[in-house]
């Protein structure tokens, strides 16, 4: 049916135009058409019943044009921004915490393991990352894939207190650990302080330097262009290993685990066993995301990893969908460049991320994309 | 020999004993019915049984080894499955994962067969929900359409069916029902004890034992019947010898216990 093609295509390439022209556009009056084309495009599938049936069931009929056709919108957005470094560095940022937000549903939504503590461990990856290379002299991609074992660690080695809390308590200890993390990385010597950790050197692979102006198909590019491309990959294949882990044996057994853990026990899941691995392997890829951050910015800092940053990611998962894996990818996509797009927001970020949560969990508790059930095929 | 033997099983509350020195027996392929008042300690033998209590003092032996110390997941795995009373399904989970997570322990699949190598985790899936539906459909032939379905859109008595199934899919040899029938009308009761029947004639070698009030289902399913009463044991023999037992009636209608 190759009116289910054309169909899945033409809208994510009307979706892809007009993002790329809201975010590019300069007077505000071309911000406020294209932002009002995208809204009246959402509220014509939201309210036109025939219309929104006809995408869904051509979305879900195409499912791998689908997601090849957002590859490729995907892989070619540095070219699209190609004017503007400064934009091609917010999509990186959402592309980071995609990566992030995958791991940290994967506790929360998925295990019911409250983690409020996302910055401090994406804080972990991170000054691992500036600790190994700055002061161990490491090669910076070695770096990156040893920072986040670090936050696996000590995520392990917090996971004993943890385990005797119930329910609110979980929250709690979490919260207190992102400030124990903030005020240590603050007043140790050898994390620099309020300074934190300077000149970490950049990615380099086989001796292509991130710092080099990559040109694709003979256009230049930004040179933010390389970690853009390098996040695309690391988000996908965390989003990959992920869906996969949660359409599993694993991902009904943590299912089970967060709704009845009296249910879960007796039919042989071990809790901890269950909420230790929910628990390290999200830790694992919160860390890669601030390992990543660490050597795509070139410092590390304390404010960079502050309770506010728990609460982004937190908003992430809440508006896109708990538990649920496209959702954390539409959340991210969302509530990152947003605050970006619109300085004024910026100053009140916080903010907006406290009214998104309280307005979601009232009116879509489920999220924008809410999770579907398990089809195993 | 017996499947499982409890002897002088002991659970106190703080001060409150639950359960008082309990011998309790169960021979394989035998539907043992348990009775008592409210409080006379029935659901606190299950919990001890299932390691979601630890007893006081007193001994388990399941197939041979012995269960006080172990952990409630390591128990399912040995082989007993359970009900609640009050229904303890997944209900934002589809019917089948709720059925699926009773075979978790027996899964042959790894992490790296669930990311890496998904055809082989994919081929004991459908296995996996190929037995859910025959199991399903022992009960109910409507339902593995539904198997997708969130399971909080069955009515009822479905639910209680589906709870049956998550056990079964354990592949248990000994089975524990608490109070299948609560909160039924007599037509639901009528069909869960078909239900219960069919059970018996798929798995001749399953134990079981059944909490109940509805002495219609007691009579109507078990062999052998145990009362309690004040956590401790008061009567065990057939339906009739039970039912004719003075401390029984005394407890059931409040006469004066003679006695003994």
């Amino acid at each position: 049916m190759s009116r289910d093609l054309a169909g899945v295509w033409l809208a994510e390439a009307a979706v892809f135009a007009l993002v790329v022209a809201a975010i590019l556009a300069e007077r505000p009056w071309a911000l406020g058409a294209t932002g009002g084309a995208l809204v009246a495009a959402g509220a014509l599938v939201r309210f036109v019943p025939r219309l929104g049936a006809a995408l869904v069931g051509a979305f879900a009929r195409r499912r791998a044009a689908a997601l090849a056709g957002g590859a490729v919108f995907a892989l070619a957005l540095p070219l699209a921004l190609r004017s503007s470094p400064y934009w091609t560095f917010v999509a990186t940022l959402a592309l980071l915490y995609v990566t992030i937000g995958q791991g940290l549903n994967f506790q929360l939504g998925t295990a019911g393991v409250i983690n409020l503590a996302g910055a401090a461990f994406a804080g972990l990856g991170g000054y691992a990352v500036g600790l190994a290379t700055v002061a161990g002299g490491w090669p910076s991609w070695l770096a990156v894939l040893v920072g986040p074992w670090v936050a696996v660690t000590v995520g392990t080695l917090l996971f004993v207190p943890i385990l005797k809390t119930r329910g609110h308590y979980l929250a709690l200890v979490t919260i207190a650990f992102v400030f124990i993390f903030n005020i240590l990385v603050n007043n140790l010597e050898f994390t620099g302080g309020p300074q934190g950790i300077k000149n970490i050197p950049t990615l380099s692979l086989g001796g292509y330097a991130f710092t080099t102006r990559p040109a694709l198909a003979g256009v230049d590019l930004p040179a933010h262009a390389n970690f853009y491309y390098a996040a695309l990959a690391m988000a996908g294949l965390t989003t990959w290993v992920l869906r996969r882990l949660h359409d599993s044996w694993l991902g009904l057994a943590l299912n089970t685990l967060r709704d009845d853990e009296i249910t879960a026990r007796c039919c042989g899941v071990s809790v901890t066993r269950g909420k230790l691995l929910a628990f390290s392997i999200g830790n694992f890829f919160i860390g890669l995301g601030g390992a990543f951050y660490a050597v795509m910015v070139g410092f590390v800092s304390p404010p960079d990893f502050d309770f506010g940053y728990s609460l982004v990611m937190l908003s992430v998962i809440i508006i896109g969908g708990v538990d649920s894996i496209p959702g954390v990818v539409l959340g991210a996509c969302l509530l990152v460049p947003l605050p970006e797009r619109f300085r004024f927001l910026h100053e009140y970020r916080l903010l907006l991320y406290g009214v998104v949560i309280v307005v979601m969990l009232l009116y879509r508790p489920r999220g924008l994309w809410p999770a579907q059930i398990r089809r195993y095929r | 020999m017996s499947l499982l033997e409890a002897t002088g099983l002991t659970v106190r509350f703080e001060g409150l004993v639950a359960l008082d020195g309990v011998n309790v027996a169960v021979a394989e392929g035998e539907t043992v019915g348990v009775i008592g008042p409210n409080g006379s300690g029935k659901t606190t033998l299950f919990n001890a049984l299932t390691g979601l209590l630890a007893p006081a003092a007193g001994e388990i032996v399941f197939l041979g080894r012995r269960l006080v110390g172990l952990e409630a997941h390591a128990i399912a795995r040995l082989g007993i499955a359970r009900t609640f009373q009050a229904s303890r399904l997944c209900l934002d989970l589809s019917v089948f994962d709720n059925i699926l997570i009773g075979m978790h322990a027996r899964r042959r699949t790894s992490l790296l067969d669930f990311v890496a190598r998904r055809g082989r985790f994919l081929g004991e899936m459908r296995a996996a929900i190929e037995r859910a539906s025959h199991l399903l459909t022992l009960f109910n032939r409507a339902l593995p359409q539904r198997g997708f379905e969130r399971v909080g859109q069955l009515p009822q008595i479905d639910r209680r069916r589906v709870e049956i199934c998550r056990a079964l899919a354990a592949g248990p040899r000994l089975l524990l029902l608490d109070e299948p029938s609560a909160g039924m009308s007599p037509e639901e009761t009528a069909e869960l004890m078909r239900d219960l029947r069919i059970v018996r004639d798929e798995m001749p070698g399953l134990s079981v034992v059944i909490i109940e009030h509805d002495m219609f289902v007691i009579e109507g399913v078990s062999q052998r019947v145990v009362a309690f009463n004040y956590g401790r044991k008061i009567a065990e023999g057939s339906f009739a010898e039970v039912a004719r037992h003075a401390e029984v009636r005394a407890a059931y209608l409040g006469t004066e216990a003679p006695h003994a």
